[in-house]
């Protein structure tokens, strides 16, 4: 599978997520939404978003990574490149 | 009348003067009990009883040396203080929350409470003056996450009450800061009450950015407003999601403040601080 064709799923992964377990609107959700400034996400919604991140990728994430997200490309660099 | 009218700017001058000085005695008597404090609890530690006694032995001595602190404020001339339904703080197990709009909030809250859980912002564990009382008294630092809500809720759900400002820090000059969803979520956690208090100042002092010595032009009137608790599994009517849910239930307390808050600033006339009578 292409790398760019993986990335977008990523994203739409997030975008998922972030309509399904927070309300969001889909026109809110771009890969430079600021996830503090723009969503308001505190540090419990970031781990419900990456737990939910999780069962979808299979993948794990640590503390550490979480310190390190600012917007929603951010999020999607995370996975991106482990997939 | 000019005559009147110059005595009474220099007896302003005078009042004013007085209230400079008795407000730097407060803040040095506020360093000093909170090191007498400590070094209390230093020695109290040492008596038999478990963890959970000692803390509560030491957050209702705080209480009874804020009572005394505000007591020393009023006799100076500094303050009135007034509180309606203090009694609603003595209800074990409920989440009190405020606004905060100045440097006092948190010791007129803890007089009226011989039993307290103050969150606490997290520079105080690195205060001199501050340290050696938040830690014997378990008071919890601040610093967000899913560790500060358990914590919180597992206390609030064995009957302990928790203090805290939604804002997280002083409220702006007007208005409200955003408010954080922890108060939220600890009581959605805990399944217990909310109970809003809201803390009015007039004229408005002790704020955020402003000196200790920037006294305002007149005595400073307290009033602390305790109102009827919210339910927040009631207001988040059975949604599931605990990030919605806690959204729903901040949003109605953030409407709650509002509403209180933002009207009296529409009626009331503030006088600035730093201006003279």
């Amino acid at each position: 599978m292409p790398a760019e064709a993986s990335r977008q799923e990523i994203l739409g992964w997030v975008v998922e997520v972030l309509q399904q377990e927070f309300e969001y609107a889909p026109d809110e959700l771009t890969p430079d939404t600021h996830l503090i400034d723009d969503l308001d996400l505190d540090s419990i919604d970031a781990i419900d978003l990456m737990v939910r991140l999780e069962e979808r990728t299979g993948l794990g994430f640590n503390e550490e990574d979480l310190k390190s997200l600012r917007t929603i490309r951010d999020v999607v660099d995370l996975f991106d490149g482990r997939l | 009348m000019r005559e009147a009218t110059q005595r009474a700017a220099l007896s302003g001058r005078l009042g004013r003067a007085w209230r400079v000085l008795a407000t730097g005695s407060a803040f040095a008597l506020f360093g000093v009990l909170g090191l007498v404090l400590a070094a209390l609890f230093t020695l109290l530690a040492l008596l038999p009883g478990d963890s959970e006694a000692r803390e509560l032995r030491c957050q209702r001595i705080v209480h009874h040396t804020f009572r005394f602190f505000i007591r020393y404020m009023q006799a100076l001339g500094i303050l009135r203080f007034h509180i309606e339904g203090a009694e609603a703080l003595r209800m074990p197990g409920q989440v009190v929350v405020a606004n905060h709009p100045t440097l006092l909030d948190v010791v007129f809250l803890v007089s009226q409470m011989p039993q307290a859980d103050c969150v606490v912002k997290a520079e105080a564990w690195s205060n001199p003056f501050m340290r050696g009382v938040v830690t014997a008294a378990g008071y919890v630092p601040n610093d967000e996450g899913e560790a500060l809500v358990d914590a919180c809720a597992d206390r609030v759900a064995r009957g302990r009450t928790l203090v805290l400002f939604p804002e997280g820090t002083r409220s702006p000059l007007r208005g409200l800061g955003r408010f954080r969803r922890g108060a939220a979520h600890i009581a959605l956690r805990a399944g217990r009450p909310l109970r809003p208090v809201t803390i009015r100042c007039e004229p408005p002092s002790l704020m955020r950015g402003q000196r200790w010595y920037a006294v305002p032009p007149r005595r400073m009137n307290f009033t602390l407003e305790c109102a009827d608790v919210l339910d927040p599994t009631l207001l988040a009517s059975g949604e599931q999601r605990r990030s919605v849910a806690a959204r729903v239930v901040t949003a109605a307390l953030r409407e709650f403040f509002g509403k209180r808050v933002l009207e009296r600033e529409a009626t009331v006339q503030h006088g600035r601080p730093g201006e003279t009578s």
